[in-house]
């Protein structure tokens, strides 16, 4: 009886991955928790194991397919064994037991699944539900035969909201990978140039920018911060055994100030303004791949040790891809630190949902006039704040700002 | 012939071998495979091309047939910008749009031939029309073949200008085929002018092979219509040497009518006539002959020469106005 | 404004272009001593003698091939067939000389010409006088068809379609001659390729043109009546087509549907449906309806000719069908 590999499900919300490399050729013979292939999620690159002993009998889903969870992948079996053709993965719940062994002549399942299933829709309704995040593939519709039309799109746009606004976030979320496509150009290739799929990562980032840029009317506020107190104040924890990193007393800084000016942690969701409780600061990561943003919950709650140790923590395991699916969720104000990379001032683009993220920049030396009239060296940073300026205004922004550089020009009341 | 000026005579013979020699080369490009499409040749019939334009103005009006490179070079036609549409060229009369069946040049007074039969003749009288309505004596000449003579338009036309007493001098060709059918076997007069009596107007029958008949019987006509006494119809029986188009064998022909169509030769015998009674001598007419088939070679030079149309010219000139929203949907 | 009939409109939209321009003729069966079956030339002969309004024999194959030789002289033919469905004796001056004589000199001549012809069904006039056949003039490259609906339309489309230097075929609608309606006085023109909301509406949009421009707002009230708002864009002009209006209409309704009297199979709305499905297919929120005559010959008898063409009920109906409602 062949047994088989399926789609892992790595983490609540993942929906289908990406085949990336395939480790084992048909006819390999394999040993339980040997790997086989390398798939690709929206965050993640994982391994998919053998479990069973045995020869790999056949490849179903090849390199560089997309596929649900729990989707068909291939086969495990005797050598000379027999597989059917493969039926239709079916979703099946996320603890199912471990792939149910397909009989050879029986494909098992008949459920289509949703993505693959023929929906009668008019061309405007599916227009309408990519342009508002609705997933049309859930909505019955009244037209003849059954055809979802424009006013069924309408009526779940309206009804969802009501019913469970965080759903409906997750929902419009989630379905926001898949919803946008980029235009093809049909670019000239020129000697030297190679193509590849635009997947995994790449491909989410690629989408939550775009949606990112094209839904919110962004303004971005620089100010110029003197942390020379801040840096002499990093020396001497740092002297006492206490190594912070300055992006540690910033995150510090701006959880503190957050919770000052709670008017900063809000989220649009249709003609509804979600006002954030938790202070649950997105720390942008850069990756080789791409860009990751995990999530230090509370961060107002924790003190500086622990906020540091958190930090170090994500940023370490996001660089070695072993966050858990959940760990990069749940973002209320996110921050994104260019300063090591000797950056100025940039334009950080807003990670939805949330309606505002801090860029912080290199430090550098200035001379001031000191109010005795001498001059002196000092230290100067600039942040700058992008925001939403459907849910935010000017002055609401530049207050936070005052806050944040007022505690990092006062070190002391980081701390207190 | 001694009533006649030493030039004209001349220019009617002249006329008629730039005719010939434009057919003939045509032909020769067409059989070498250099034309699209289709041409027909009125190689056999140049006296009644030649003899009836002769008793035109300038400012008159011709209507003419598929038949009818001959009509409009002896109408005035530049042989250049005629030959370079029968090339389908960016430089002839219709910029390739026409080709050979549809070429016109309506500052010279040619309202275009026609690619279908009969098609020309209300046109003709609606030109007659104009000239009655704006009060002006341009009268127009209608060419067309003795197998349109059977269609409607024929009849509906004559009946017209007759009642109103139009302008139009009417001049069937009768060369005795409408492609591979004798006019007897679908007519029943002997001669096709004897319809003119229907109408009541004046109807003759004339050696078309004999350019001087043809330019009296038709001048006589011209005149009467100039003088507002309405349409004439002058028939010319004429020979057509080729078959219906070029390269048609005519196998449906008997060969007696190749062998009478070449005694009738209306240029060789014109020039016998012209040498005998000493209007000309061999030298002078050889010289028209060489100027004649200068002009042809060079018309053709000009058209093998010349550019194809680009390719987006297809979409103009097919409204006057809006053209491109028209065109496109 | 002054209260006429639509044939009225007709007559003082010509007499103010045979005013104007005395290239202007007329000619016809019946045009000149009668003045013209629906009164049109009335008067006419008087006022600009037998050159400039004509009455030709019954040779519609000879006149309308004469129009055709008189526009290429310069003057501006106004040819009237009694009837629509007379173009089969005349179809040749029409489709293989006029409309193609421009192109076929590569642009040497213009023929201003209008044809113009009473169009439709209802007056029991049978087979061989009750089409309409604008479907077919569309199919002609180098024609223009213009198909008012209105009086005030008419008038001002007929002499923008003398004043146009290409042929143009005016199709007017039998039933709307007597129809008395508000015109405005003076000159004014309306230009051809202008389509004309008659009706704003944000469920639906019907496109259509003459005679069923009034069953179609008929239609429209009784669907409002029923909470659906259908705005009908009377086209006016089939060729030039009015692309903009109606883009602009399907993309604000989502739903289209075409009322025409003429025969379904090859009709115009069969077109429109196939270009607006190419066109405009991602603001479509059902397939494109079409409500049209039937594909038979017209009949006679009152009962079968009432099945023959759409009335103000079958577009009700449609629309219901068309928005699942």
């Amino acid at each position: 009886m062949a047994t088989e590999i399926k789609m892992p499900q790595l983490g609540l919300t993942m929906e289908e991955g990406t085949v990336e490399r395939w480790l084992k050729a048909e006819g390999d013979a394999v040993k339980a928790g040997e790997p086989l292939l390398e798939i690709t999620t929206d965050k993640l690159t994982n391994e998919v194991e053998a479990e069973t002993d045995g020869v790999l009998l056949k490849i179903v889903a090849p390199e560089g397919t997309d596929v649900p969870v729990q989707g068909l992948l291939g086969y495990i079996g005797q050598p000379g064994e027999q597989v059917g053709e493969p039926a239709p993965a079916a979703p099946a719940a996320p603890a199912a037991a471990p792939a149910a062994a397909a009989a050879p002549a029986a494909p098992a399942a008949e459920t289509v699944p949703a993505r693959d299933r023929k929906i009668r829709i008019s061309p405007l309704a599916r227009k309408i539900a990519r342009q508002m995040g609705v997933d049309y593939t859930a909505v019955a519709g009244t037209g003849p035969s059954g055809r979802i039309i424009k006013r069924d799109i309408l009526a779940a746009a309206e009804a969802a909201p009501k019913a469970a606004p965080a759903a409906q976030k997750a929902a419009a979320t989630a379905a926001a990978p898949t919803g946008t496509a980029f235009p093809v150009k049909n670019l000239e290739l020129m000697e030297g140039d190679t193509v590849e799929k635009l997947t995994g990562m790449r491909k989410v980032v690629a989408q939550r920018m775009y949606t990112s840029a094209v839904e919110i009317p962004t303004v971005t506020q620089t100010v110029k911060i003197d942390v020379t107190a801040l840096l002499a104040f990093r020396k001497q924890l740092k002297e006492a055994g206490h190594p912070f990193s300055v992006n540690d007393l910033v995150l510090k800084a701006v959880a503190k100030a957050l919770r000052q000016h709670p008017e900063m942690l809000v989220s649009l969701d249709g003609e509804q303004i979600i006002r954030r409780a938790h202070v649950n600061l997105g720390m942008a990561v850069a990756l080789d791949t791409g860009l990751i943003v995990p999530v230090i919950r509370d961060a107002d709650l924790l003190s500086l040790e622990a906020l540091s140790a958190t930090a170090k923590d994500l940023a370490e395991r996001a660089r070695t891809n072993q966050l858990g699916a959940d760990e990069y969720k749940g973002s209320t104000f996110t921050v994104s630190n260019l300063g090591m990379f000797g950056v100025e001032s940039f334009t950080p683009i807003i990670n939805q949902p949330d309606a505002a993220i801090l860029g912080v920049n290199c430090t550098e030396d200035e001379l001031v006039m000191e109010d005795d009239g001498t001059i002196a060296k000092h230290q100067v940073m600039r942040i700058s704040l992008t925001f939403d300026h459907r849910l935010l205004d000017g002055a609401v922004a530049a207050k936070f700002e005052m806050a944040v550089r007022e505690l990092l020009e006062h070190p002391m009341d980081i701390l207190l | 012939m001694a009533t006649y000026e030493k030039d004209f005579l001349l220019r009617l013979y002249g006329g008629m071998v730039r005719v010939r020699r434009f057919e003939e080369k045509a032909a020769d490009c067409f059989t070498k495979g250099m034309l699209a499409g289709n041409i027909h040749l009125c190689i056999g019939q140049e006296a009644s091309v030649v003899g009836s334009n002769a008793a035109l103005r300038p400012t008159d009006y011709i209507t003419s047939t598929h038949r009818g490179h001959g009509h409009l070079l002896a109408k005035g036609a530049d042989s250049k910008k005629m030959m370079a549409e029968l090339f389908g060229k960016s430089t002839g009369y219709c910029h390739g749009k026409g080709g050979s069946m549809h070429a016109a040049d309506v500052s010279l007074g040619i309202l275009g031939a026609n690619g279908i039969v009969g098609a020309g003749i209300p046109i003709a009288t609606g030109s007659g029309m104009a000239s009655k309505i704006k009060g002006t004596d341009e009268v127009t000449l209608c060419f067309f073949g003795d197998s349109a003579s059977n269609q409607g338009t024929f009849h509906e036309s004559i009946n017209m200008a007759a009642a109103w007493k139009l302008p139009v001098v009417y001049l069937c060709e009768n060369n005795h085929y409408g492609v591979s059918t004798e006019i007897h076997r679908v007519t029943n007069t002997e001669n096709l002018s004897v319809r003119a009596k229907a109408y009541d107007i004046p109807g003759v029958t004339v050696d078309g092979c004999d350019v001087l008949a043809v330019y009296e019987a038709v001048k006589t006509a011209v005149e009467r219509a100039r003088a507002g006494e309405g349409p004439s119809l002058v028939e010319n029986v004429v020979y057509r040497w080729q078959g219906h188009y070029c390269g048609d064998p005519a196998v449906y022909r008997p060969k007696e009518y190749l062998e009478e169509a070449h005694a009738h030769d209306p240029i060789a015998n014109f020039r016998k006539k012209l040498l005998a009674d000493g209007t000309a001598t061999e030298a002078e007419l050889d010289a028209i002959d060489q100027q004649m088939a200068d002009e042809i070679e060079a018309a053709y030079e000009f058209a093998d020469s010349s550019p194809y149309p680009d390719p987006s010219e297809a979409f103009t000139d097919v409204y006057s106005e809006d053209n491109e929203r028209c065109v496109a949907r | 404004m002054s209260t006429l009939s639509i044939s009225k409109a007709i007559r003082e939209g010509l007499h103010e272009e045979m005013v104007r321009d005395e290239n202007v003729v007329v000619l016809g069966e019946d045009m000149a001593v009668m003045g013209n079956v629906f009164a049109i030339t009335q008067g006419f002969l008087d006022e600009f003698g037998p050159n400039r309004v004509i009455d030709t024999p019954i040779s519609e194959s000879g006149f309308t091939g004469m129009a055709v030789g008189m526009a290429m002289r310069g003057l501006r033919p106004v040819v009237e067939w009694m009837y629509d469905d007379f173009i089969t004796v005349c179809l040749d001056p029409v489709m293989n000389q006029a409309a193609k004589m421009r192109y076929m000199t590569g642009g040497q001549v213009k023929i201003p010409i209008v044809f113009r012809a009473p169009i439709g069904a209802g007056r029991r006039n049978a087979g061989q006088h009750s089409q309409c056949l604008e479907a077919l003039f569309t199919h002609i490259p180098g024609l223009k068809v213009v198909c008012p609906s209105t009086g005030a339309d008419a008038k001002g489309l007929l002499k923008s379609a003398i004043r146009c230097d290409d042929p143009v075929v005016f199709l007017e609608h039998k039933l709307l001659y007597a129809k008395k309606e508000q015109i405005p006085d003076g000159e004014y023109l309306i230009p051809l390729g202008k389509a004309d909301v008659k009706r704003p509406g944000k469920d639906l949009t019907i496109l259509t043109w003459s005679r069923q421009v009034y069953f179609s707002l008929e239609a429209a009230e009784t669907l409002a009546a029923q909470g659906i708002d259908a705005e009908v864009v009377d086209l006016r002009t089939l060729v030039p087509l009015d692309w903009e209006a109606i883009r602009a209409s399907v993309q604000k309704t989502g739903n289209v549907m075409v009322v025409e009297e003429g025969v379904r199979r090859g009709g115009v709305g069969a077109e429109l449906a196939a270009e607006i499905q190419e066109e405009l297919f991602d603001d479509l929120d059902a397939p494109v309806a079409r409500v049209a005559g039937a594909n038979i010959v017209p009949p006679f008898s009152p009962p079968l000719e009432d099945v023959m063409f759409p009335h103000p009920a079958d577009i009700v109906a449609a629309a219901h069908k068309l928005l699942a409602k």
